[in-house]
């Protein structure tokens, strides 16, 4: 290397001809391997699940102007259906606003148990975070199922198997939002005597709220598109008319489904950015 | 008459090693205003965090206001720590509050149960904390967010905040070193006539020794842990600051360089 090297200083001082054989290297002499071992490692799963899948190839292709097709007739709009699609559009919303809500409230309960900062107990945060890891690890509709089974069909189920999955998220980000409260501004609480609980509600929730609103406005978000599919699976809601529809080649009435769908969560989505612009 | 705080043979090791404080001994009157002067990683912050427990001692004991601080937990320990307000260098507000919400928060720690925890002041409190920030020129922003304000008078949100614990001891961890000279000047102003008309012991942990000499009544001098001075400013000659910050005078008055040089005989 060293020789090499040398061979590189002598050739720019004195500016010869190339020389033929060494070409100079411009990336750094310590790579870091990770990057094609992880590429490695995904090509390997990539061709082993194609193995395991074994799709079809030619059945898929030649299904493919069905697409095109479905996406047709469901332009197709049929307003016949409105009062229904309308009535279990609102229930929808209602079902996220309301799991929202509960969650809000018992997220930042947990939220609260879980932040290192608060209590200063280890275990209790470490308790109290993985619990809710083991809840969040069980995807939402699979919440909503076994509440169906508890409580029955219904709006109920998928309010409470929403709340599941939701104070569980919340637990964990409102958790990182007290936690980035700056030590020394707790400190300050702290020698005034005030107790743990009061230095919490007086202090660390409002320097968090603004971070509690954007997790929320993001979360409603999710909790309607999700509720949207919970309806398939029997939970009530426009999921349901969706499904419904769709099995009976009523594409005109799923069509308008699907638009007003889309159309809420993108009024949501614009209208938590304007709150979080008046937040800060 | 019995003394506000006493350090009887106190002495702090963290775990990495560093002796913050070595058997350090000495007592505060009622009234006294005592400047803590010396290098950085002297132990200045280490002495005044010790005095309200927000770090724990290893050796030794502070007593305050007659009782072992080092023995109270719990309620005991809050009690406790209201009897002292503390200034910091950064403010330590909670910026999305008002004004005047940050001063009360001074009264949390009297304020017992669901009162105190919702934060339901009294009408007197509220009055008295507009009266304090009409006698810190602040009382046109008493319901402005403190984020809107300037360091200095974030500063003197944070004194009112102290004051309204009705403290007998003020704690001030370098309240000036993050102000220009004219905030630096005011707040000094103010910290000395709001204790001396109190009857408040305030004790300042400073990094400019001219300010500890006009403002104090009594400076000690902190070097690796121990205090090597602790007398009237106008005992503090040439040779002791040499012996505090371990460099001349005139080496302290040109951006303070003998700090840099202190730091690391100090951590080895």
């Amino acid at each position: 290397m060293n020789a090499e090297m040398v061979k590189y200083a002598s050739g720019t001082a004195a500016r010869p001809a190339r020389s033929e054989r060494t070409k100079i290297p411009v990336k750094c002499r310590r790579r870091n391997r990770f990057i094609p071992a992880f590429l490695a490692g995904t090509a390997v799963l990539s061709i082993l699940s194609l193995l395991y899948l074994d799709i079809d190839w030619a059945k898929m292709a030649s299904r493919v102007p069905d697409i095109g097709l479905v996406f047709w007739d469901l332009f197709h709009l049929d307003f016949s259906n409105m009062d229904l699609i309308f009535s279990s559009l609102v229930e929808t919303i209602s079902i996220a606003v309301l799991s929202l809500l509960y969650s809000l409230i018992l997220g930042i309960l947990f939220g609260m148990l879980a932040a290192r900062n608060i209590f200063r107990l280890p275990w209790l945060s470490v308790l109290t975070q993985s619990f809710f890891t083991f809840l969040r690890a069980v995807p939402t509709p699979v919440w909503v199922l076994l509440m169906l089974v508890c409580l029955g069909m219904g709006p109920e189920a998928g309010v409470a198997g929403l709340c599941v999955h939701t104070t569980a998220f919340f637990t964990k980000s409102f958790a990182q939002s007290f936690e980035s409260i700056p030590d020394e501004t707790i400190e300050a609480l702290e020698v005034t005597g005030a107790s743990r609980l009061s230095i919490f509600v007086n202090a660390v929730l409002p320097a968090a709220l603004s971070q509690i609103v954007a997790w929320a406005g993001m979360r409603l978000e999710t909790n309607f598109s999700e509720c949207a599919i919970l309806g398939m699976v029997g939970a009530g809601g426009v999921g349901y008319v969706i499904s419904n529809s769709l099995q009976g080649y009523d594409y005109g009435t799923a069509g308008v489904a699907i638009l007003l769908v889309f159309l809420v969560a993108y009024s949501i989505e614009r209208l938590f950015v304007r709150v979080k612009k008046k937040f800060y | 008459m019995e003394p506000i705080l006493r350090f009887d043979n106190v002495s702090k090791h963290y775990p990495n090693g560093v002796h913050a404080l070595k058997g350090v001994s000495f007592e505060v009157a009622e009234g006294e205003f005592i400047s803590v002067i010396g290098p950085s990683g002297s132990g200045k912050s280490t002495l005044l965090r010790a005095i309200n427990r927000l770090i724990p001692i290893n050796g030794g004991t502070v007593w305050l206001d007659g009782q072992a601080v080092s023995a109270q937990r719990g309620t005991a320990l809050r009690q406790l720590r209201r009897k002292v307000g503390m200034i910091f260098q950064n403010y330590n507000l909670v910026y999305s509050l008002s004004v005047l919400q940050n001063v009360l928060h001074g009264r949390l720690g009297y304020m017992g149960g669901l009162k105190g925890v919702f934060g339901l002041y009294s009408e007197e409190d509220k009055q008295e904390g507009l009266d304090l920030l009409k006698e810190l020129g602040l009382e046109e922003f008493a319901y402005n967010r403190a984020s809107d304000l300037s360091g200095g008078q974030k500063q003197r949100v944070g004194i009112a905040r102290a004051i309204m614990q009705q403290p007998k001891l003020l704690l001030c961890d370098e309240p000036i070193a993050s102000l220009d000279p004219s905030s630096a000047k005011t707040i000094m102003d103010l910290l000395k006539s709001m204790t001396q008309k109190r009857n408040i012991a305030c004790i300042v942990n400073l990094h400019q020794l001219d300010v500890a000499l006009k403002y104090s009544t009594r400076i000690i001098g902190l070097s690796k842990g121990e205090i090597v001075f602790d007398g009237r400013p106008e005992e503090l000659d040439d040779a002791t600051i040499e012996r505090i910050y371990g460099t001349s005078r005139e080496n302290l008055m040109i951006g303070g360089h003998g700090n840099d040089q202190a730091d690391p005989a100090h951590c080895a």
